[in-house]
């Protein structure tokens, strides 16, 4: 019998295309990835079976800590700034170019619309640290703060879904607060935002 | 991992044979490389379906204008009223048609379990089913004391998708029953 010789194959595989697929993915992911937004407070919502995800953009977010502070924050930039433009007409205040990039990358904020300039002066570790007072809801003044705000922000991009997001032990007389301001600008509909959960027998 | 060893390496451990310079391949083992990848989708992957928010509409009524003429009353034996109070518990009364001196309403206390409010609700749609010949006829009335909290909205709106209501509002505590209850239980109404 005439021996068959069996070239000795290797046992090496080419990684090239899988490494190639892999980092492909992997860019795909990382550029899809909504990082959570540095939030001004920790709020820890409750759970519901509504099944709405919320929707990707036009989002008009307000948030009330359970002490009753409320904060304010818009998705898109844009809108950011055509509503600074609004709130320096209407409060006179004078906004520099650094306060308005200052502004335009703020996430969420919560305090009086005219210690605003202080705040966005601040330096940006300071102002992460910085300690918010809340939106000033207070009308007695004569002002309506929130109002101003949902109104000029609605005006300026119409497809505004309002979503509030509250802390699961914020009291109802806070959060009525906030229902007031709407209703007082003709919106009576609203999203609570919720985190999942399956409905118990 | 991927390759493995095929030449003996440990010939040069025997003698004292010349070592000769290897000609060195210039591929590069790029399983470190994959593996770290695919560790990183991973990562990304679960990072952003994990935190998506679910959101819940809610439609209020919308404020009426004094100008505006007030809708018809509702049958209050169509009804049942939710008061939401302090400390996770809901008080919950059905108040009969005409209301005199001698009325008595009965007030339950609840909480939000499957046992507690779902039950309540559950067994009201079955008397409306009974009495109007549909059970979709129910109006539950939800009215927020200002001590309840958020969660405790939640928890009613989702108890209305659960057991399937059609129609329901969240009202201000406004009747003269409400400022009864709302007195009897020690909470405060505005």
């Amino acid at each position: 019998m005439p021996k068959v010789k069996i070239p000795r194959k290797s046992t090496s595989v080419d990684m090239t295309a899988m490494c190639d697929v892999a980092f492909l993915l992997l860019t795909f992911f990382i550029l899809t990835t909504k990082f959570r937004p540095s939030e001004a407070v920790t709020i820890d919502i409750p759970a519901s079976t509504a099944q709405i995800p919320i929707p990707d953009k036009d989002i008009m977010m307000f948030q009330i800590a359970p002490d009753g502070r409320m904060f304010f924050g818009l998705d898109d930039q844009n809108t950011r700034l055509k509503l600074l433009d609004r709130l320096s007409t209407q409060y006179q205040l004078a906004f520099s170019e650094d306060q308005k990039k200052a502004f335009r990358l703020l996430e969420t904020w919560g305090m009086d619309i005219r210690s605003l300039p202080e705040f966005l002066d601040m330096e940006p570790e300071k102002r992460a640290g910085f300690n918010q007072p809340g939106l000033n809801i207070d009308t007695t003044g004569g002002q309506h703060q929130v109002e101003d705000l949902i109104l000029f922000s609605r005006q300026e991009n119409n497809n505004l879904r309002i979503a509030i997001k509250g802390d699961k032990t914020t009291e109802y007389r806070h959060f009525d607060k906030l229902i007031q301001a709407l209703q007082n600008r003709k919106v009576n509909k609203f999203n609570l935002i919720t985190s999942a959960k399956t409905a118990q027998e | 991992m991927a390759e493995m060893t095929t030449s003996d390496s440990g010939s040069h451990k025997k003698g004292g044979k010349k070592v000769r310079s290897k000609k060195m391949s210039t591929r590069v083992d790029l399983t470190a490389m994959v593996d770290l990848g695919f560790l990183l989708i991973t990562f990304f992957m679960l990072a952003t379906t994990m935190n998506k928010p679910k959101t819940m509409e809610v439609n209020k009524p919308a404020k009426e204008d004094k100008e505006e003429v007030k809708e018809p009353p509702i049958k209050m034996s169509k009804t049942a009223t939710l008061m939401l109070g302090a400390r996770n518990k809901v008080y919950v009364y059905v108040s009969p048609d005409e209301i005199d001196a001698t009325t008595e309403i009965t007030l339950d206390s609840l909480d939000y379990s499957p046992t507690g409010l779902r039950k309540f609700i559950q067994r009201r749609q079955k008397e409306v089913q009974q009495q109007w010949g549909d059970k979709d006829q129910l109006f539950v009335m939800i009215k927020p004391l200002p001590a309840s909290n958020v969660k405790n909205i939640v928890d009613v709106l989702d108890e209305m998708t659960i057991n399937d209501v059609k129609r329901y509002a969240i009202l201000e505590p406004n009747d003269p029953i409400d400022s009864l209850i709302a007195l009897r239980t020690g909470q405060s109404r505005k």
